[in-house]
């Protein structure tokens, strides 16, 4: 497609293909999507929906079964895509594109301390000096996201859910990286933490131009730091849109779903549940994914209709083809 | 510990650190005194089975002393009452020597101190090759031909394993993975069978190398070729261990460092850019130290206790031998000496193993409870 | 279950080993059936009498389908049924002339040559003497001797014969001239002729040249046929192996999960005694007992087991652990479930699935425990196993006088037995085990 300016971060097409001994998981299936400097997108979609495969697929964090691996990223004027293994690891791996992965229960390593894993990311990339100085960043950062500087010296194991959580978010901020990809950063905590962990991240929103693509399938908690929204089913986006006109108004008869399914702080919101199962991502049915569970299902559904643009927005649904070219 | 940043810890730190590990040390060299105790007495318990042994000696020293009666020349005029008397003095001073006048479980008690003591008391029939008849020096004797092979295999395998599997976990369903799991099943047969074999194909069929023993007869005078004679007899019974134990262990190997390259810590080391060398190095190898030093103590505990046929198939001059002649010979104190040698042997390697695991495992390094 | 089945269908290892193990079945099945288990015990520890017209170590008979490979069998003639002369000499005395013929087909010398006698009398034996017809016609003298009852007259160990004939009377007798390197083939006979002193006195002779080959697996030095020992040394070693794994995983699945659910001092206290099971070295034990004690097999087994029960119990700790804290548990304890119902009901049928793997892969290792004791001289000399069979073949030197097949015959046993279970075991673990399973 034609070059975008460096300023964006544009992914074009992100195709992931696993095998299996059934067959090919159509994981990530055509992905597309823009995203401004500062801006938060958060992306929903129910378990299984491939949201967690396009994290991955974005940061290049595949196993070892991939069938296809297709599309391009840009950043910085660059498709990453394209870049070798070794340049991958050296120049975009986390000093560009950066991750707070699902469960941070795990993601620390358990034989090294706080302090020295984090610093790790500064030293390994050359982000620093000398040890002092990488110190004192890690201070900086640990700071920033609200954890007292004497564990730093400690080892994950003393540490709660909440407190590590946030050291992997310093963590992923310490080489102050364009694109960090956050998946489900609060669902495994509790509710209070989750709150924490949500004023944290706006803090620092506010404060840096990072890029963040939230993955969640909490649109609720995920509401207050978004600037664009897009919803996944079945290895595709169906929507795509700004915050604002998606909380409001959502388009696509799943985004509807889900947003009636989720409670309201104020009145009496009778709850929705979405009948049916999403389709399996092997061998995915032809036509629209979402035509057998969707109350609006017409004849046409049974071709795959394009994404739409409306009024700014984008959504995978024949019901918007008028709108579309009006 | 850390080799990434000097980040300056505080010297009360590494003091405390030093402490804990200290205490940790301490109670475990009790708890395992305390064990090793237990082990030697069950092993006097065993060797005497409450007494079933002393009949045979009371036996034994009933007979000789009668053959010495009667076969010496010096005796032939005595009368039958008081060539009987005799034999009845002579019984009573072997009783006495030997101890078998005083009850079992005091009897026992004592045993257990001169063992714990490593006063192993006399053989009855074996001796050193210095003549003595001291169990302690027997033991001795034998104890580095053991050491010299069992250790010099276990490092080889560790070492040598070790690298292949983690090798090998990078390159899960490639072919070589594919060899190695269908080799795997080799583990089933136990060194000493092996041994077998290959005593058959090299030293019977082919002759080109000895059938067992430790150096050549006569042993050569110059220490280089009489190193060199006692490399060539390793060569065979290593490579039965080797055979026994090598696929197994890399087909663990791999299987263990696949499972822990997939923790959610090794992928964000990825997704953080660091070198392969670095994620192995500081993901992988270090988490999963104190379960790898865990496997190589268990491998050397396995090879002590698999020292007495493999030993005895190659006529190796070392423990295990020594205690299937003692075996042979029902000669009880080398034999409960011998078990109770074993015994400290393990009890050396599990404690040593603890202290190894108290100074990797940070959990312990720094105490279960956190410094919350 | 039926998943894990079907599963292993993937694994040619696990099929093999399966078909394996099914051989290993039906020859234990066979054994049981064909050789009843007192008669196999009686046979093995017959001695000279069960055993006399088998040759000494002979080489399994059917090697002769490979070319250059000649093995003799044995020919055993009976002078039952073969004519006689009787001469009455008068005073009670006869003479008594016999032939025994046969056929000697055979391109390699025999092994031995004896004559057993079946003779009766009350004061004076007979008195026979005995020479050699050769195919061409040759007679050689072989000896003057009395006959006493269920005697027996080792040609090949005549010393004076030996010395007559220039050599091993097997070989010399047999020889043939122009080719002294190679048996004469044809009809040979033995001459006896007797002199019987009583009228009621009897004889008979049966003449056994012994080949140097014998039956499917050979014979070993006491002249035992080994496929005895290798038929039933299957049952027993399956038994052994499946009895020892058995009684050892149960017992440590039991005492882990009790020690988890039960906590405290009942923990600590099994804890304390696994290590000093880590400690307390086994085999020497093993050695103490059978050499001290008994060697019965049952002994062995049972002490097998026992010290075996300790050393697995951290692995099941750890599963049982797990397990201990899931919310299912919690519900059972909610409505008032017993601690024993607990444990046996919903903890133990957890854990014996991801069990079975190790089960499978622990049984040759008892096989081969057994056989290792075996080895050491420690075995139950009653009772023919494979490591019997090893033992008295190392002891008696086969390897270094190239009596290859006493020891390869075992040790092919042990490795299918011990291959067949572990390629099983292997599969069945990747199929189990959790984490192996997301790969």
């Amino acid at each position: 497609m034609t070059p975008t300016p460096s300023e964006t971060f544009v992914i074009e097409n992100l195709r992931l293909y696993f095998r299996t001994h059934q067959g090919p998981v159509q994981a990530v299936d055509g992905v597309s999507l823009t995203l401004g400097r500062g801006r938060t997108i958060v992306v929903v979609g129910e378990s299984g929906c491939g949201k967690t495969s396009l994290g991955r697929a974005i940061l290049r964090l595949l196993p070892r079964n991939v069938q296809t691996y297709s599309g391009s990223v840009w950043l910085n004027g660059v498709d990453v895509m394209a870049l070798p293994e070794e340049q991958f690891r050296q120049q975009v791996r986390w000093t560009q594109l950066a991750w707070v992965p699902q469960g941070a229960m795990n993601a620390l390593n358990p034989v090294i301390g706080i302090g020295d894993q984090i610093a790790e990311a500064l030293l390994a990339h050359q982000k620093a000096d000398n040890p002092l100085s990488a110190r004192r960043a890690v201070e900086e950062g640990v700071g920033q996201v609200g954890v007292p500087l004497d564990f730093l010296d400690r080892y994950p194991f003393e540490l709660s859910g909440g407190m590590r959580q946030r050291l992997v978010l310093a963590m992923a901020l310490i080489t102050h990286p364009d694109v960090i990809v956050l998946d489900e950063p609060t669902s495994a905590l509790d509710v209070l933490t989750q709150a924490n962990i949500m004023n944290v991240l706006k803090t620092i929103k506010r404060s840096t131009d990072t890029r963040f693509i939230l993955i969640t399938h909490d649109i609720a908690a995920s509401s207050e730091l978004a600037d664009d929204a897009a919803v996944m089913y079945a290895g595709q986006f169906v929507e795509v849109s700004s915050a604002d006109q998606f909380y409001r108004e959502p388009l696509h008869p799943y985004s509807q779903a889900l947003m009636a399914s989720v409670p309201a702080l104020r009145g009496d919101k009778p709850l929705a549940a979405i009948p049916g199962q999403p389709p399996s991502l092997i061998n995915p049915p032809t036509g629209c994914r979402f035509a057998d569970r969707c109350p609006a299902r017409f004849s046409k559904c049974s071709e795959e209709p394009p994404l739409f643009s409306v009024e700014g927005r984008l959504v995978k649904c024949w019901l918007y083809e008028e709108r579309a070219h009006a | 510990m850390s080799a990434v940043l000097a980040l300056g810890r505080p010297s009360r730190q590494v003091r405390d650190t030093v402490v804990r590990v200290a205490t940790y040390s301490a109670t475990r060299l009790f708890a395992l005194f305390i064990t090793v105790v237990v082990a030697v007495y069950l092993t006097i318990l065993v060797a005497n089975m409450g007494g079933y042994v002393d009949i045979i000696k009371r036996g034994e020293i009933r007979e000789a002393a009668m053959m010495r009666v009667q076969l010496d020349p010096k005796l032939t005029f005595l009368t039958p009452e008081d060539r009987s008397r005799r034999v009845e003095d002579i019984i009573r001073l072997d009783e006495q020597r030997l101890g078998l006048n005083r009850p079992f479980f005091p009897r026992s008690l004592v045993y257990l101190r001169d063992a714990l003591q490593l006063r192993l008391g006399f053989a009855e029939r074996m001796t050193s090759d210095t003549g003595s008849r001291l169990v302690r020096n027997i033991i001795l004797d034998r104890l580095p031909a053991t050491l010299l092979l069992f250790v010099t295999a276990e490092l080889l395998l560790f070492f040598s394993t070790l690298l292949l599997s983690l090798a090998l976990s990078r390159r899960y369903g490639s072919a070589l993975d594919r060899l190695v799991i269908a080799l795997a099943p080799t583990s089933a047969a136990p060194a000493w069978f092996y041994g077998i074999f290959l005593i058959l194909i090299f030293a019977s069929m082919l002759r080109v190398l000895p059938y067992g023993g430790m150096v050549a007869a006569p042993a050569p005078e110059h220490p280089l070729a009489y190193a060199l004679s006692v490399l060539q007899h390793m060569i065979l019974p290593i490579g039965a261990m080797v055979l026994s134990t090598f696929f197994i262990a890399i087909y663990s190997g791999r299987t263990f460092f696949l499972i822990f390259s997939s923790e959610d810590y090794v992928e964000v080391a990825k997704a953080k850019g660091l070198s392969s060398n670095v994620i192995e190095r500081r993901y992988i190898l270090r988490p999963t130290l104190p379960t790898i030093i865990t496997g190589f103590a268990l491998g050397l505990i396995g090879t002590w206790t698999g020292a007495i046929v493999l030993e005895t198939v190659f006529n190796w001059p070392g423990l295990g031998r020594a205690l299937y002649q003692a075996v042979g010979l029902f000669d009880t104190p080398v034999i409960v000496g011998t078990t109770i040698i074993y015994a400290y042997l393990l009890a050396i390697t599990v404690f040593v193993l603890d202290i190894l695991y108290a100074w990797v495992d940070p959990r312990v390094k720094v105490g279960l409870e956190g410094r919350r | 279950m039926t998943r894990t089945l079907r599963e292993l269908r993937r694994y040619p290892s696990a099929l093999a080993g399966l078909a394996i193990i099914g051989l290993l079945v039906a020859i234990s099945v066979y054994a049981v059936v064909a050789i009843p288990y007192g008669e196999a015990i009686r046979l093995w520890n017959g001695g000279e009498g069960v055993w006399q017209r088998t040759p000494r170590n002979a080489w399994p008979a059917w090697l002769t389908v490979f070319p250059g490979v000649h093995l003799s069998r044995t020919v055993v003639v009976s002078s039952t049924g073969t004519p006689r002369r009787e001469v009455d000499l008068g005073s009670g005395v006869r003479q008594i002339t016999m032939a025994l013929p046969f056929d000697f087909p055979y391109q390699s010398f025999p092994q031995e040559l004896a004559v057993f006698w079946d003779t009766s009398y009350t004061d004076k034996a007979p008195q026979v003497t005995l020479r050699w017809r050769r195919p061409d016609g040759t007679e050689t003298a072989l000896a003057e001797i009395a006959v006493k009852p269920s005697d027996s007259y080792r040609i090949s160990s005549d010393q004076p014969l030996q010395q007559a004939v220039g050599g091993r009377p097997e070989v010399a007798l047999f020889a043939d001239p122009r080719h002294p390197d190679q048996p004469l083939r044809g009809r040979y006979e033995l001459l006896i002729r007797g002199f019987l002193f009583e009228p009621a006195s009897h004889l008979d002779a049966q003449l056994v040249v012994y080949g140097q080959g014998y039956g499917l697996a050979g014979t070993d030095g006491q002249r035992r046929d080994l496929m005895i020992a290798l038929l039933w040394g299957t049952p027993i070693a399956l038994a052994f192996g499946l009895l020892a794994a058995v009684g050892s995983t149960v017992s440590t699945l039991v005492i882990a999960a009790i020690g988890v659910w039960y906590g405290g001092w009942v923990d600590g206290a099994i804890q304390r005694i696994t290590e000093v099971n880590l400690i307390l070295p086994s085999l020497p034990i093993l050695i103490m007992v059978s050499t001290l004690y008994s060697r019965s097999i049952w002994v062995i087994l049972s002490l097998v087991i026992v010290l075996g029960v300790f050393g697995g119990i951290k692995g099941n700790r750890a599963l049982f652990l797990q397990i201990k804290e899931a919310p299912y548990i919690e519900a059972a304890r909610a409505y008032g479930a017993g601690s024993l119902r607990v444990v046996l009901h919903y903890m133990l049928p957890r854990v014996v699935p991801v069990l079975v793997p190790s089960f499978v892969t622990l049984i040759p290792s008892f096989v081969f425990l057994e056989a290792t004791l075996a080895v050491l001289g420690l075995g139950d000399p009653s009772v023919p196993t494979w490591g019997k069979v090893l033992e008295d073949a190392y002891h008696s030197g086969a390897l270094f006088v190239g009596q290859y097949y006493w020891v390869v015959e075992p040790a092919v046993l042990l490795v299918l037995s011990g291959l067949g279970f572990t390629m099983l075991g292997f599969a069945l673990d990747r199929i189990v085990n959790p984490r192996l399973r997301e790969m």
